[in-house]
């Protein structure tokens, strides 16, 4: 593949504030290959999840450009073929089992066969889950949870995963679990991850770190000494 | 199965949880109103349909009057039964009098009939409850039951009848003298106005006593089997001089019928009312449902769900609680229908009331008649409502954008 799976050039955006306008983002430039990781950090209200917005085309940016494997079509119908998303505090459907939960991402792009519970199935057993596939997210730790949407998000064999803190609301053990497990699962499959992380250990097992400051995107290199903001 | 169907299902009935309460109560809400209004529906049905029956069974479906007296009236007969769809026809003579018994009167109407053809036109063997037909003469009559009661006459005893002829013979100086006549029997329509207020005798004693020679006030019709009434009273009234008009009983009775009718609106429209809480109890659990779910309706949007299908998500939960609701309260409603007599009897023992029941409701049953158009008015504006109930949250829901419903953290 030699397009990469996300390239965004000179994204910018900005939010009225009173009278004025807070400029958000200021031209961020980001190109991530499939099979590969990027980590972004950033003080809170940096724009961290502003910009994974944008890069999941929930919102559209200001100026610049967006493209998906190569296409500028960034449209819902392609968002949920092409990439999935995980989120700070997993948006489980409380009256869906974990097993239905997984099959939600299915579900909604149209019917649902023995192919795609299958694959449901062998998706909560790849992120140690295969007892649990009956249980209501209210029956699931929070560490439980999330990997139940590691495995939504990986539900439609997206090319691109975006993760917003994954680990936000996880205690240690979990969060290195579920960051173990988004490496490897995206190194396995192809695809091109984005994490978003306050936690500069997890940032370092990513192939690339990115600091967002100042709304723009500053590569951090492994042999400097971390650039705090 | 479209995600927003399943979605919608598993709402109402989460997995593993057994006791879905917000479904239970909102289908039992709508439930409840569905129920009382069939139960009330059938119930004023049932009263109407009894005065229908009791109408037609006693006068036919169809009368022909005239502004005075009909004269020769069985050429007139013969003309009304060669009219299409007219099976019999029998004359009749009434009016009000003054009735005697042991020096205290009362004012029935007596009607005269024709023994000869009444059963053809009329159905008055079914409501006697003591004597025949069979045995009424010149010299005898039969009596409601309750005014029987009243004058506490029964069948044997003799009763003075004074015409309204007691007028014009006391103008001429002449000697009027009562006719006595003994009752042969007792009639019983369960209905209390009739039942005080009538009357049978022969035409020839009628028409004897109203000084009517040979002349009768009018005839009663019956008309074929599924023939409407109207129809039938337009066609002999095609055949008919001008003086001489036929009306159907619901023309006779018009006014009555849309008291009656009016009556039943205006109680079905009072206890709709009760779907319409019940729905808003529906529209602000499912607002809450919208509302406490923002965030996973957001995400929801990011899998590739469009505004409509989430929309569609929340309507179709109404419209099940409709349906679910209507469904079960149809079956509370024919449940109660199955059981009232016993209900209400139940009652009326507790309280030792049986009889007053019996004087103020004019039947001695409660009567149920379940017309169909009402059943399916009920249908659709209980499922109406409901589904409505869901489009306010659904409005809500559709709005959300995902971008804002996720930045909720
Ligand atoms: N809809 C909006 N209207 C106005 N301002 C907004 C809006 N969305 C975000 N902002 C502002 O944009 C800035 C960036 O917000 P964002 O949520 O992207 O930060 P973040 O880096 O994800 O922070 P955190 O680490 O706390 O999640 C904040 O100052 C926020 O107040
Ligand atoms: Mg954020």
């Amino acid at each position: 593949m030699n397009e990469p799976a996300l390239s965004a050039h000179g994204v910018r955006k900005s939010y009225p504030s009173g009278d004025r306008r807070i400029e958000v983002l200021r031209g961020i430039d980001l190109a991530v290959e499939a099979g590969t990781s990027v980590s972004i950090r950033g003080e809170s209200g940096s724009g961290k999840s502003t910009l994974l917005h944008l890069l999941a085309g929930l919102d559209a940016p200001d100026a610049g450009t967006l493209h998906w494997g190569g296409s500028p079509d960034t449209g819902p119908a392609r968002r949920a073929d092409f990439l999935g998303m995980v989120f700070q505090s997993f948006y489980l459907i409380p009256e869906l089992d974990a097993h239905a939960n997984v099959l939600m991402a299915r579900r909604i792009q149209g019917g649902i066969g023995p192919a795609a519970r299958a694959r449901a199935k062998d998706l909560l057993a790849r992120v140690g889950l295969s007892e649990r596939g009956h249980h209501l997210p209210t029956q699931l730790s929070g560490g439980e949870r999330q990997r139940v949407a590691v495995a939504r998000a990986l539900m439609n064999s997206p090319r691109l995963l975006l993760a917003d803190e994954p680990t936000g609301n996880l205690d240690e053990g979990s969060g290195d679990a579920v960051i173990d497990l988004l490496l490897g699962l995206c190194r396995e499959t192809g695809t091109a991850l984005v994490l978003v992380t306050h936690n500069a250990a997890y940032a370092r097992k990513t192939g690339r770190q990115f600091l967002l400051r100042e709304g723009q995107l500053h590569e951090v290199l492994d042999s400097q000494p971390p650039v705090t903001g | 199965m479209p995600w927003f169907i399943y979605l919608a299902l598993k709402q109402l009935f989460p997995s593993g949880k057994r006791f879905p309460f917000f479904t239970v109560i909102s289908v039992f809400g709508v439930a409840l109103g569905v129920m009382v209004l069939i139960v009330t529906t059938s119930v004023m049905g049932g009263f109407h349909y009894g005065i229908e029956q009791m109408i037609v069974n006693s006068q036919g479906q169809v009368q022909v009057k005239s502004a005075t007296q009909i004269v020769d009236y069985p050429a007139v007969v013969r003309q009304v039964e060669k009219v299409p769809g007219v099976v019999a026809a029998s004359p009749y003579a009434y009016s009000s009098v003054m009735v005697q018994y042991q020096g205290r009167p009362v004012y029935p109407f007596l009607t005269g009939i024709d023994p000869g053809s009444i059963e053809k036109v009329a159905n008055l063997r079914k409501y006697m409850v003591i004597g025949s037909i069979d045995d009424l003469d010149d010299d005898s009559v039969i009596v409601g039951s309750a005014l029987a009661e009243s004058l506490g006459v029964t069948v044997g005893d003799t009763i003075e009848i004074y015409s309204p002829l007691i007028i014009q013979k006391l103008e001429h100086d002449e000697l009027f003298l009562p006719r006595s006549v003994h009752v042969v029997g007792i009639i019983e329509f369960g209905h209390q106005q009739l039942d005080t207020s009538n009357v049978y005798c022969t035409l020839r004693l009628a028409q004897d006593l109203y000084g009517l020679q040979s002349n009768v006030h009018g005839l009663y019709v019956r008309l074929q089997d599924g023939l409407n009434e109207d129809e039938g009273a337009k066609r002999i009234n095609a055949v008919l001089p001008e003086n001489i008009r036929a009306y159907s009983w619901e023309d006779s009775w018009s006014d009555f019928l849309w008291v009656l009718g009016l009556e039943k609106s205006m109680i079905f429209f009072m206890l709709f009312i009760i779907v319409i809480v019940a729905a808003f109890s529906v529209t602000s659990s499912l607002l809450i449902s919208v509302i406490r779910k923002t965030r996973e309706i957001g995400l929801l949007g990011a899998l590739g769900a469009s505004p409509r299908q989430v929309a569609a998500c929340f309507c179709i939960q109404g419209l099940f609680i409709g349906v679910l609701g209507t469904a079960v309260g149809l079956g509370l409603g024919f449940g109660a229908l199955a059981i009232r007599n016993d209900v209400v009897m139940g009652i009326a023992r507790a309280t030792e009331r049986a009889e007053v029941l019996q004087r103020f409701y004019q039947f001695s049953q409660l009567p149920a008649h379940t017309s169909e158009s009402d059943v399916v008015l009920t249908i659709v504006l209980t499922i109406v409502v409901s589904t409505l109930a869901g489009l306010l949250p659904a409005w809500r829901a559709a709005r959300l954008k995902p971008v804002e419903a996720l930045r909720n953290e």
